[in-house]
């Protein structure tokens, strides 16, 4: 008796691509195509298809970014383009998320600095970026429009998308070629919903990311798990509208209280432990791209998903 | 395919004579169906019903029970390849390894650690499981004083790993009473290890590399006599593991490889990347993970995942209700009502944190549903916020009568005025926006 | 008065003899698109008289596709127009444009040209589009006119200045062929995308004032193929424009396209918000209230034809609040007429339900109850701050309009304070209300061929799909089929879908082939059949939710009903909460199914065993909750002693009790077709 893993499935997972390289028109040192799977992930037979990403994200104003993500970090805090350089050159990553937080200023108007620093990030690292956009609705329209025209051409990944906010974002992808975080609370349906309300407003599904929102770990974080374990699982059984790719994005995690008030000796590694665990779960759920606030954990995760990839015995 | 309960009860006797302990056939039925009764238990069943029945109504993965008393824990017994589907229900163990090379004093030290260190989450304590013991001497007379030494002080569940059967008949002198798991049986090896486990009623792993030497090889093991036992298909890699370990759970809850149908060990400190093999373990079906002792920091990520993972998706962890402080509040500090799912405290409980404003959340006994549906569902409505003002004392924690309740409750708040004579506030919609509402509502 | 049929052939000529003499190559500066309309049409690269030629003929000679080029051809020939004329707009600002329409912050299009008789009434039209969010593009005399009556054009005042004469109208078609390439997927060359496209997406109007050419009405004309409405204003007949009035012109070029402003404030002087909704007002808080039966009260909402609704306008008959004592309670009849091209009149029931929220949601004002039985309060303290009987209908009129923005395009609300009329009124509603009862209850699973689903509930229950249907109500109990069917118009990505139901299957359970096919899917291929009308065979899926389980007890060949407030054990040696946990999760498990209450009193109810007969047990009190309907049930069946028959806990607990008292009672269960 063959004792192979066959779940009969139906459909894969489509691509997107993220970042464009001089050949594509864009600048970046390279590109990625995420998603093509057409089975579990790891379980995957192809040699080809590409580990999951480590994004490291960065924003334009720390005023509350997590206090241990800023000192692991040190100095290149203060200025965006030498952060997202050193995320590039120094924490090794696959991708950097800028988080616009100057746009989180209440009351603020004029957004028209968001296009310079989505240029100084461009110009500062060659790694495809994504780019988190404002919080508040009142501005979106302008933000979203100066992140697409300053990014044009380099095939970003704009977040977030919400059903009941999507259209700005849209906007900018259809304009000015990019793609979009879809973000929904939890719940594979609702996930469904805005992929079709994209879809509506001409959104093609290649530029589309799930983000299935992700509570941090020992937080929620069991319902995210199985909420990536079924749209996946939903993917490859053949609904079209739920075959993209999925991003992992667990912003609270340096803000629990088991990190936030851990003793001051142990405190980094249980911040980087607590991204770990939760990036390896993710990415076996099913997650294509994880999001990463500490350095450290860029490296420890990457090592995990070459081992993961790296069968000797067991072919699936 | 599991057969539903309509088909069992088809072939139970229909006496509903009570002796399985159910009131009637149909209520046995169901439970058979749910994978939680044992067949067994039927003094009328005819052999051919059994035959069918055993088949197809026991556990698809058999459950082992590992050590005794308070700390034995039960792996196996599993149900699904997704949690989603119902729930994953035994959680993995996880054990320290120490090698009998190691001094007394060493040992002790992770003994000690591994029967106290307790981590509380959600009301729940969180331990590891018990110790794993290396024979790396090789010999017979360390292994059997380290465990002697462990057995002196504490209860826990222990894994003997060995390939010297002396070293395992000996040490088994010591602690075969409590169910110590055996390690490991192969081709060569298993029927010595047989005789042994049966001598002394201990479950045993089997390992092999490729899942039809492991399945053939269980098979040897049942002949022999033994029924309780793991499997370990020796991964080189996390890759091999995910592969191999999704395989055997697939194949043995669809039935497809009885022979597969148990539980899953491994050991993750050799693979070189203990924290990622830890995780995988937990999240993807590993139900004994052998680690060396580590960090808190690994240490609490590790026992919060298998946590959260084995938590059932359809009943929500719970909060025990009462009045929670956040800060050190006065007798002027706001009180906020919200339900006591686990994931609503916590969400609030991390905004209201960040607002730095120190206040109270009442937190009252919704049974884990969240906001909506208990107020659809009229879990939450006057009487339990009423009462739950009583039996807190809340009146006595402060001056004001002014309650803050979860937007979605809006429809309550009358009611809750009338109910409680408390003046009610309407927070808002979404947590994320208590910090503003409190800002602008209550210092008003 | 021009015709436009025979002004539009003379142009069509002309045009063809303008093209026959282009004479040099030409380009539109600044784009990718090439002629963008050629482009997109036929995916020809047109850039000289050859081109031109070949992309004129394959679009049978469309005039938009010759202005275009020959407007090329004048440049490349006498060039641009000078400044304020935009002329042909750059790709970048296109791109910019286009984000605003997908983004929302631009509703619509709008294309104005000629010379107008009367400035002020352009100025008038122009100011409307600025307010109403359209982005309007100007040709011709009407630029001038404007700024003689100091209106601003420019980008950024959405008044875009295309070119002195008419033909530079021609523009808005390009942009429109560009936004559909850029960001509706639209690939050149295939006309088909585009039109729809144009027709469905675009959202454009066009708004003619006298003064065109031949030529200019022609390529005008050729827009309609666009799916764009052509408005003119004085001087123009025949042909397919639509004359109006200059006050009416935008608001029916909005209409005609669906383009809604949505409602965000409403202007009372009364907080309105979900959060109010529980605040109850007491009798000491209370100014004034209508109904309760201290006095006659009713309300009614019914759909009319879209012109005899004016959107927003709200009528009070009779005396308004100043003219009502303190304490008072006073005659109250809330009429609200609603219209709109999807509405149908099977919603009219569960939008008037909506009432009830809407105003609870007001600060100060209060409902309960329905139809002729509604009891509404308003407070003082709502009063003092200046509330009014009419402030009730304002609040109504815009909460109707911002929840159903796609279904409802205008809502009425009348207020009668006078009792005669509203006594009046009260009749006719009542007759309105009787009717509809006749309709639900009349209404049959045979006489729909779509049923709907509900997968709410696959957040907990992954592969449970609801199925509901005229007679079989959501187990829950919460959703109706009408519901469903209303949730499914209004979001239809929701999670009620429409169900074929297809072919029979077997009719006796309520088996059909499209109900099959469709649960199959949505179960993710868990689930190949369902029977609607049998618990034995293929029961549907239970979620959690239901109100009731019904379950098989073999041993009297019946089954019994338990519903989730009886905390008891039952005949069936479980409780309710015992079986809830074996059966929930989206499992289908035969011999039990989760139920609504109403569904115990459909015909269709326990179809596939034999009907009501098989009903052995049910707890007493859920028994008293439905004695009435039951009994009268039972009693059109022709079976009135049934309801005695059927035991409850105080005549059986065990099994053994209830065999013994099913066969007292000779329960026609017992002698019906064995169950297993």
């Amino acid at each position: 008796m063959e004792f192979n893993l066959n779940f009969g499935w139906s459909g894969s997972i489509g691509e997107v691509i993220l970042g464009a390289t001089n050949t594509d028109g864009g600048t970046r040192k390279r590109s990625y195509h995420i998603g093509g799977s057409s089975n579990l992930p790891f379980i995957d037979q192809k040699e080809f298809s590409e580990s999951p990403l480590i994004a490291f994200e960065i924003c334009d104003n720390v005023q509350y970014w997590s206090p241990i993500a800023k000192s692991a970090c040190g100095d290149v805090i203060n200025d965006v383009k030498d952060w997202a350089k050193t995320a590039e050159t120094s924490y090794d990553a696959d991708l950097v998320r800028l988080h616009l937080t100057s746009t989180r200023e209440r009351g603020l108007r004029d957004v028209s600095f968001v296009k310079k620093v989505v240029e100084n990030v461009l110009s500062a690292t060659g790694l495809p970026l994504i780019i988190e956009g404002s919080n508040e609705p009142s501005i979106d329209s302008e933000v979203f429009q100066q992140c697409g025209e300053a990014g044009q051409g380099e095939r970003l990944l704009l977040g977030t998308a919400e059903a009941n906010r999507y259209r700005s974002i849209a906007a900018a992808a259809l304009a000015y070629n990019h793609s979009v975080i879809a973000q929904s609370p939890i719940d594979i349906n609702l996930a469904k919903q805005l992929n079709i309300l994209l879809r509506e407003i001409d959104v093609p599904h290649d530029r589309i990311v799930i983000d299935p929102y992700t509570g941090a770990l020992g937080y929620g974080f069991e319902y995210s798990y199985s909420a990536m374990e079924r749209i996946r699982f939903s993917g490859l059984k053949g609904d079209a509208d739920l075959t993209m790719p999925m991003i992992c994005s667990p912003i609270d995690t340096l803000n629990i209280k088991e990190v936030r008030e851990a003793d001051i000796q142990n405190q980094n590694t249980i911040a980087v432990m607590w991204e770990f665990y939760t990036g390896i779960a993710a990415a076996v759920a099913g997650a294509e791209i994880i999001c990463i606030r500490h350095p450290k954990t860029v490296e420890l995760l990457k090592k995990a998903f070459v081992a993961l990839k790296t069968k000797n015995i067991y072919q699936g | 395919m599991a057969l539903k309960a309509l088909d069992i009860y088809k072939l139970l006797p229909k006496k509903n004579c009570k002796e399985c302990g159910d009131p009637t056939c149909l209520t046995f039925a169901m439970k058979l169906a749910g994978g939680k009764g044992d067949i067994d238990l039927c003094p009328y069943l005819d052999e051919n019903a059994k035959t069918v029945l055993g088949a197809t109504t026991r556990p698809p993965i058999r459950l082992v029970k590992l050590g005794v008393g308070e700390r034995s824990i039960s792996v196996g017994e599993e149900f699904v390849f997704y949690r989603h589907e119902k729930t994953f229900y035994h959680q993995p163990g996880i054990f320290f390894s120490v090698s009998d090379n190691d001094t007394i004093d060493q040992i002790k030290k992770v003994t000690t650690i591994v029967r106290d260190e307790t981590l509380t989450r959600v009301g729940v304590d969180l331990h590891f499981s018990g110790l794993a013991i290396r024979n790396e001497s090789g010999s017979a007379d360390p292994f059997a004083r380290v465990i002697s030494a462990i057995e002196e002080i504490a209860d826990l569940p222990l894994i003997l790993i060995s390939d010297n059967p002396n070293a395992l008949n000996n040490a088994l002198v010591h602690c075969g009473t409590y169910r110590p798991l055996i390690y490991a049986a192969d081709s060569e090896n298993y029927k010595v290890l047989c005789e042994i486990s049966k001598k002394h009623g201990c479950p045993l792993v089997v390992k092999a590399s490729g899942l039809e030497k492991l399945a053939q090889l269980t098979k040897m093991c049942t002949k022999e006599g033994v029924t309780d036992l793991l499997i370990d298909p020796h991964p080189q890699t996390l890759g091999d593991f995910i592969t191999a370990s999704s395989t055997i759970r697939q194949l043995a809850i669809t039935r497809m490889a009885p022979d597969l149908g148990y539980p899953v060990f491994y050991d993750a400190s050799k693979t070189g990347q203990q924290d990622a093999a830890i995780a995988l373990g937990i999240v993807k079906y590993a139900s004994v993970i052998i680690t060396d002792p580590f960090s808190t920091a690994s240490t609490k990520a590790a026992l919060t995942l298998r946590q959260n993972i084995y938590t059932d998706p359809q009943k929500p962890i719970q909060m025990n209700p009462g009045l929670y402080r956040i800060g050190s509040p006065n007798k002027d500090a706001p009180v906020l009502l919200t339900v006591n799912f686990s994931l609503t405290f916590f969400t609030l409980e991390g905004y209201l944190e960040s607002t730095r404003i120190p206040c109270f959340m009442l937190i009252v006994d919704t049974e884990g549903l969240s906001v909506l549906t208990s107020v659809a569902a009229g879990k939450l409505n006057e009487t339990l916020v009423r009462d739950s003002i009583k039996k807190f004392e809340v009146e006595n924690e402060i001056n004001h009568r002014k309650l803050i309740i979860p937007g979605y409750a809006a429809p309550l708040s009358g009611r809750i005025e009338e109910a409680t004579g408390w003046k009610v506030l309407v927070g808002p919609r979404d947590a994320a926006e208590i910090g503003e509402f409190l800002i602008q509502e209550w210092k008003k | 008065m021009i015709d436009v049929n025979q002004a539009a052939k003379l142009g069509q000529e002309i045009l063809n003899k303008q093209m026959s003499s282009l004479s040099k190559p030409f380009v539109y500066e600044d784009t990718a698109y090439h002629m963008p309309v050629s482009y997109a049409l036929t995916g020809i690269v047109v850039h000289d008289p050859e081109t031109a030629k070949h992309a004129y003929k394959l679009t049978n000679s469309n005039p938009i596709i010759a202005t275009e080029s020959l407007i090329a051809h004048s440049i490349a020939t006498k060039g641009r127009e000078a400044s304020p004329y935009t002329g042909f707009i750059a790709d970048t600002v296109i791109r910019k444009l286009g984000y605003s329409l997908v983004d929302g912050s631009i509703l619509g299009l709008a294309l104005v040209v000629g010379s107008p008789k009367s400035k002020d009434a352009a100025a008038a039209i122009c100011r409307e589009l600025q307010e109403k969010y359209m982005l309007t593009f100007l040709a011709g005399e009407v630029i001038s006119a404007l700024s003689n009556v100091g209106v601003k054009v420019g980008l950024e005042y959405r008044l875009i200045p295309l070119g002195a004469t008419p033909k530079y109208g021609v523009h808005f078609v390009d942009i429109i062929a560009r936004v559909a390439m850029m960001f509706g997927g639209v690939t050149p060359g295939d006309s088909h995308r585009l039109l729809t496209y144009a027709t469905e997406r675009a959202k454009a109007i066009v708004i003619v004032f006298p003064g065109l050419t031949p030529e200019e009405i022609a390529s005008t004309d050729a827009m309609r193929v666009l799916g764009f409405p052509i408005f003119s204003i004085n001087g123009y007949e025949g042909g397919e424009w639509i004359p109006v009035s200059p006050e009416n012109a935008v608001r029916m070029g909005m209409e005609k396209k669906g383009i809604r402003v949505t409602v965000t404030a409403i202007p009372i002087p009364m907080g309105c918000s979900p959060a109010f909704e529980g605040k109850s007002i007491r009798k000491e808080e209370m100014y004034v209230e209508f109904g309760g039966g201290r006095s006659p009260a009713f309300e009614l909402l019914q759909m009319k034809p879209q012109n005899e609704v004016t959107n927003g306008e709200v009528i009070v008959i009779g005396p308004e609040i100043d003219k009502m004592k303190e304490g008072s309670a006073q005659p109250l009849g809330l009429i609200i007429h609603v219209a709109g091209s999807m509405m149908k009149k099977d919603y009219e029931p569960v939008l008037e339900r909506r009432i009830h929220n809407f105003v609870n949601y007001g600060e100060g004002s209060w409902h309960v109850a329905q139809r002729d039985l509604i009891w509404v309060r308003i407070s003082k303290e709502a009063v003092a701050k200046g509330v009014k009987v009419e402030h009730i209908g304002k609040l109504l009129a815009s909460k109707f309009r911002m929840d159903f923005p796609q279904l409802l395009d205008a809502v009425s609300v009348t207020l009668i304070t006078d009792k005669e009329q509203v006594l009046i009124e009260k009749q006719k509603a009542e007759t309105v209300y009787g009717e509809r009862d006749a309709r639900i209850r009349g209404m049959r699973d045979s006489d729909v061929d779509i049923y709907y689903s509900c997968t709410l509930c696959q957040t907990f229950a992954p592969n449970h799909v609801c199925v509901i249907t005229p007679e079989r109500p959501a187990l829950c109990g919460a959703i109706s089929w009408l519901d469903g069917k209303i949730a499914y118009e209004i979001s239809p990505a929701g999670a009620n879908q429409p169900i074929q139901k297809g072919q029979i299957i077997n009719s006796q359970n309520g088996e059909f082939d499209g109900v099959n096919r469709f649960v199959k899917k949505a179960s993710h291929g868990e689930i190949e059949r369902c029977s609607l009308y049998s618990i034995m065979e293929f029961p549907m899926t239970c979620c959690g939710c239901f109100e009731c389980i019904a379950l098989m007890l073999p041993e009297v060949n019946g089954i019994m009903i338990v519903n989730r407030e009886f905390k008891g054990v039952t005949p069936s040696g479980m409780t309710f909460s015992t079986l809830a946990g074996t059966i929930g999760g989206g499992a289908q498990t035969p011999g039990f199914a989760g139920i609504s209450k109403n569904y115990i009193l459909s015909d269709r109810f326990l179809q596939g065993e034999g009907g009501i007969e098989r009903l052995v047990w049910m707890p007493a009190q859920l028994k008293e909750e439905l004695r009435k309907r039951l009994e009268k049930k039972l009693l059109e069946k022709g079976i009135p002693n049934l309801f005695d028959k059927i035991a409850d806990e105080t005549k059986a607990v065990t099994i053994e009790e209830l065999t013994k008292y099913l066969e007292s009672t000779k329960h026609p269960a017992l002698t019906m077709k064995p169950l297993v």
